[in-house]
C-alpha cells in the first residue's frame, strides 16, 4: 500500500523471488504428502511397490474405524464451534459495551486459559471426564476444546462488535426488539464476517489439537488425528497415513477459501 | 464509550461457567494432587510441598527451562522478522495478497500430530524430496542422532507451522493504518526505513504483542511436534519443559506431574499478567 516512490523494479524482483521461496517452503512438504498418498507403499498383489494408485483411498473406505473417525472429527468440531459461538457472542457483546466489576480479571483469566498448555491440564481433565462418563465420546473433546476456543472467540468477536456503533443497538431496542431479537435480527447479520472468521479459527484450533483428543479417546470415539496415530505399527503403510492426512486437510482448506477475504480482519485489540 | 453496569455479568455467565468446568475445576484438582503421593486415586498420602521441594532443586528442570527459553528465543528471532517481512510485502486488497493469506493459513489447519509425520517423511533419505536433496549435495543430515540437526528440524517445522500466523496478524495490524499516514510520509520525504520504524511498527505494536505472547507461550510449551520428531533426544538435547511433564504423566507419576503442572500454570499466569500490563502501557502511549 505504499505510494509509488517506494517501489522500484529491483524491489519488485526481490518481492517475487521471496514470494516464490515462501510458496515452495509451504507447499513442498504438503506436495510430497499428496504424492505419497497416491502411491502404493506396501507390497500388494497386482500393484508394483511405488506405483501411482488409488489403493490408499480405497483402503480408507474399506476400514470401518477410519470412516468412523471422519464422522467423529466432524461431529466434535461442529459441536465445539456451535457451543463456543453460543457462549462467546453474549460475552463479547457484554465486554464490548459495558464495564463491570471484575471484567479485567475475566479478560486475564481468558488469556491465561488460552495460554495454558493442554499437557498441564490433561491429567485432571481425564479424571474429571471419567467421572462425568464422557470418555471415548467425541462430545467430551468438544467440551474440553472450549478451554482455548472461548478466549479466541471472545477476542475476535469483541473487536467486530466494537466496530458496530452503539447507536445501532439503541435503535433496535427503541424499535421494540427484545435482547434475543436484537442478537439474531440485528447484531449477528451486522457482524457476519466476524462470525465467519471466529468459526474458522475455532475450527482450526479444535481440529488440529491432539493432546486432549488423545487422553479422552483412548479406546473409542477416536477422531481422525488419533485414527492416524493408530495406523503406526510394525509395518506402517505410510501411503495410507498420507491419504488420511490429505483427508484431514480438506475441511480446513475449504474453510480457508470461504473466509479468504476476512481472514486478516478482527484482530484489533483492546487491553 | 462503554457504560458501567454490573448486570452485564449475565452476558459472560455462559462462557464463564463452561470455563469453570473445563478450566478452573481441573486446575484446582491439579493443585490438590500436587500435595499427595498418589498410588491410585483411593490410595494416596499427604506429602505437603515435598514434590515442589524436589522439583525446585532438580537440575533437569532448569536444564529443560534453559532449552525451552533458547527455543522460544530462536523461534521469535526467526519468525517475527520473517512474518513481518511477509506482511510488509503484501499490498492491501490485491488478489495476490488474498492468495498469499490463504497459503499462509494452510499449515495452521494441519493436525499437530501430522506435521512431524509430513516433515520426517520429507527428510527421509530413502524417498523424501528434501532427504534425497541432502544426499545429492552430500550433506549427512541425521536428525535422530545429531542434536544440532534435531534442533534445526524442529525449528524449521515450527516456522513452517506458525510463520503464517505471525504474518497474518502483522498484516492485519498494518492494514488498519489509514493511507493518509503514508501520503504524509511521502510529502515529508521520509525514507522507507523511517516509514517502517515510525509509522508501521508503532501501529502494529498491539497486534504484534499479542502474536508475540501466543508464539512465546506455544513455543515454550512445545510438545506434540518435538516429541514426535525425536522424543526429546538425542541425549535429552530437545527435552523441553512439556516433554518432561508428558513423561511424568505417561509414567503415572501423578503427584510430581501435578506439582510440575502447577508451576507451569503459575508461570503462564505471570506471563499473561505482565503481557496485559504491557498492552495497557502500549495503549496509553
Amino acid at each position: 500500500m505504499l505510494p509509488t516512490p517506494y517501489r522500484t523494479g529491483f524491489a519488485t524482483l526481490v518481492r517475487y523471488a521471496a514470494f516464490a521461496g515462501l510458496v515452495a517452503f509451504i507447499l513442498v512438504p504438503l506436495g510430497q504428502a499428496i504424492v505419497v498418498s497416491f502411491t502404493s507403499t506396501l507390497p500388494r498383489d497386482g500393484i508394483e511397490l511405488g506405483d501411482l494408485s488409488l489403493v490408499n483411498y480405497a483402503n480408507i473406505f474399506a476400514d470401518a474405524d477410519l470412516v468412523a473417525s471422519l464422522g467423529n472429527s466432524i461431529l466434535y468440531v461442529s459441536v465445539n464451534v456451535a457451543l463456543t459461538l453460543a457462549v462467546s457472542l453474549p460475552a463479547a457483546y457484554g465486554l464490548s459495551r459495558f464495564t463491570f466489576v471484575g471484567d479485567k480479571h475475566l479478560m486475564l483469566l481468558l488469556l491465561a486459559f488460552r495460554l495454558t498448555p493442554p499437557v498441564v491440564l490433561s491429567l485432571p481433565v481425564f479424571l474429571l471426564f471419567a467421572q462425568l462418563n464422557m470418555l471415548n465420546n467425541p462430545i467430551g473433546i468438544a467440551l474440553v476444546h472450549c478451554l482455548f476456543n472461548i478466549p479466541i472467540a471472545i477476542w475476535i468477536l469483541e473487536s467486530f462488535v466494537s466496530a458496530v456503533p452503539k447507536e445501532f443497538d439503541e435503535t433496535a431496542f427503541l424499535d421494540g426488539h427484545s435482547l434475543p431479537g436484537f442478537f439474531f435480527g440485528y447484531l449477528i447479520p451486522a457482524i457476519g464476517p466476524g462470525i465467519g472468521v471466529t468459526c474458522f479459527f475455532c475450527f482450526v484450533f479444535s481440529w488440529v489439537e491432539v493432546v486432549f483428543a488423545r487422553i479422552l479417546t483412548s479406546t473409542g470415539g477416536k477422531p481422525i488425528t488419533m485414527a492416524i496415530d493408530s495406523l503406526f505399527g510394525f509395518n506402517t503403510d505410510i501411503g495410507l497415513v498420507m491419504a488420511m492426512t490429505v483427508f484431514s486437510l480438506l475441511p480446513g482448506v475449504l474453510l480457508i477459501f470461504f473466509v479468504r477475504n476476512h481472514i486478516a480482519k478482527g484482530f484489533q485489540l483492546r487491553a | 464509550m462503554r457504560t458501567h453496569n454490573n448486570a452485564a455479568w449475565w452476558f459472560a455467565v455462559p462462557a464463564f461457567s463452561l470455563l469453570l468446568l473445563v478450566g478452573l475445576i481441573p486446575i484446582v484438582a491439579v493443585f490438590n494432587f500436587s500435595l499427595f503421593d498418589i498410588f491410585t486415586l483411593e490410595d494416596r498420602y499427604w506429602v505437603g510441598l515435598d514434590w515442589y521441594r524436589e522439583l525446585t532443586v532438580s537440575v533437569d528442570l532448569y536444564k529443560a527451562l534453559g532449552r525451552s527459553v533458547l527455543f522460544s528465543t530462536l523461534v521469535v528471532l526467526i519468525q517475527f522478522p520473517l512474518g513481518i517481512g511477509i506482511a510488509l510485502m503484501m499490498r492491501r486488497g490485491s488478489i495476490q495478497t488474498t492468495a498469499m493469506l490463504m497459503l499462509l493459513a494452510i499449515p495452521l489447519v494441519v493436525p499437530w500430530n501430522m506435521i512431524p509425520i509430513v516433515w520426517t517423511t520429507l527428510v527421509n533419505p530413502d524417498f523424501g524430496v528434501l532427504g534425497q536433496f541432502f544426499g545429492w549435495i552430500g550433506w549427512d543430515f541425521d536428525y535422530k542422532f545429531n542434536a544440532l540437526h534435531t534442533w534445526m528440524l524442529i525449528l524449521t517445522v515450527d516456522t513452517w507451522h506458525w510463520v503464517g500466523l505471525v504474518a497474518i496478524l502483522a498484516y492485519s495490524g498494518r492494514s488498519s493504518i489509514p493511507n493518509a499516514y503514508f501520503h504524509a510520509a511521502v510529502i515529508d520525504g521520509a525514507s522507507r526505513r523511517a516509514v517502517f520504524w515510525h509509522i508501521e511498527l508503532p501501529k502494529m505494536r498491539a497486534v504484534l504483542l499479542m502474536a508475540l505472547l501466543l508464539r512465546v507461550m506455544d513455543s515454550l510449551m512445545i510438545y506434540t511436534e518435538a516429541f514426535a520428531i525425536n522424543a526429546g533426544g538425542p541425549n535429552g538435547a530437545t527435552t523441553f519443559l512439556s516433554l518432561d511433564l508428558g513423561e511424568d504423566i505417561n509414567a503415572f507419576n501423578y503427584g510430581p506431574a501435578a506439582a510440575r503442572s502447577v508451576i507451569y500454570f503459575l508461570f503462564v499466569l505471570l506471563l499473561a499478567w505482565n503481557f496485559r500490563r504491557m498492552m495497557q502501557r502500549a495503549e496509553a502511549a
